[in-house]
């Protein structure tokens, strides 16, 4: 695949990967199956696909995130005004995973009330 | 509201120099000291990261760049005051100088810059919590923020 990072939205957050570690997407239902290569490979899985983004600007997770949230990721970015989790394929999260995808969503509890 | 600005204006003779700016956190009053201190503003829209503990609300997104939001009544273990929606966003800089961290912290309300002598601090815990100090007639919570930062 090409560079740049592909988004996905999953549980109301925002997520990236490095285009060059997916190894395919296809449809599955009402989600989105995204294959990881690599050692650390897996699926993924998405409510959404964004698309891809040639560019993005990619900060470190700082300390304090990992001590309040220590899930895998390869850290964090901004796309238009949300924030993206960037993910470690070497690393899969959970909140991702075939499996525990479903633990600790909250959609419904983002704020949006700075109108 | 620029908070750094402010408090160099307010300066003025016959008042000491604010060194804190106290916030609402719950039942709790607390003070961030004013160098840690970036800006005030209404809360940020929060994008919950999926298994993070209770103190950390999510990802905003603050200047163009990522920033974490903590909820400062859960760091401080306050509770919750009659109308917890926490309507206003400190965003403070955490960690030592050389690897400071832009960080958000929902509060309830800020308050006003007040003055807290370093002697007037008791019975913290030498870490976050640096202690405690009457302001005004109340018993504030001294925060350090320097200390959440840190790794370990």
């Amino acid at each position: 695949m090409a560079r740049g990072y592909l988004l996905l939205r999953r549980g109301g957050g925002l997520w990236g990967i490095a285009n060059t570690a997916v190894d395919g997407l296809a449809r599955q239902g009402a989600d989105y199956r995204i294959t990881i290569g690599g050692s650390g490979g897996g699926d993924l899985v998405a409510d959404e696909i964004l698309g891809v983004v040639e560019e993005l600007r990619v900060w470190p997770l700082a300390p304090v995130v990992r001590r309040f949230w220590p899930q895998p990721a390869a850290g964090l970015a901004v796309h238009g005004r949300e924030p993206v989790v960037m993910v470690d394929p070497g690393r899969l999260p959970a909140a991702l995973s075939v499996e525990g995808s479903g633990e600790g969503d909250r959609p419904d509890e983002r704020r949006e009330n700075h109108e | 509201m620029n908070v750094a600005s402010e408090a160099g204006n307010s300066n003025g003779k016959g008042r000491l120099e604010g060194t804190h700016l106290l916030v609402r956190a719950g039942e709790y009053a607390c003070a961030l000291p004013l160098a840690s201190v970036r800006r005030v503003v209404r809360a940020l829209t929060v994008h919950p990261l999926p298994g993070a503990s209770a103190e950390l609300e999510g990802l905003a997104e603050f200047g163009g760049e990522p920033m974490p939001v903590l909820n400062l009544g859960r760091l401080v273990h306050a509770p919750a005051g009659p109308n917890p929606t926490y309507p206003v966003t400190v965003v403070v800089w955490v960690g030592p100088v050389e690897a400071r961290e832009m960080l958000g912290l929902a509060c309830d309300a800020a308050l006003e810059v007040v003055h807290v002598p370093g002697g007037s601090v008791v019975a913290g815990d030498g870490g976050f919590l640096l202690g405690e100090a009457p302001v005004a007639g109340e018993v504030v919570r001294v925060l350090n923020l320097e200390a959440l930062g840190r790794t370990g």
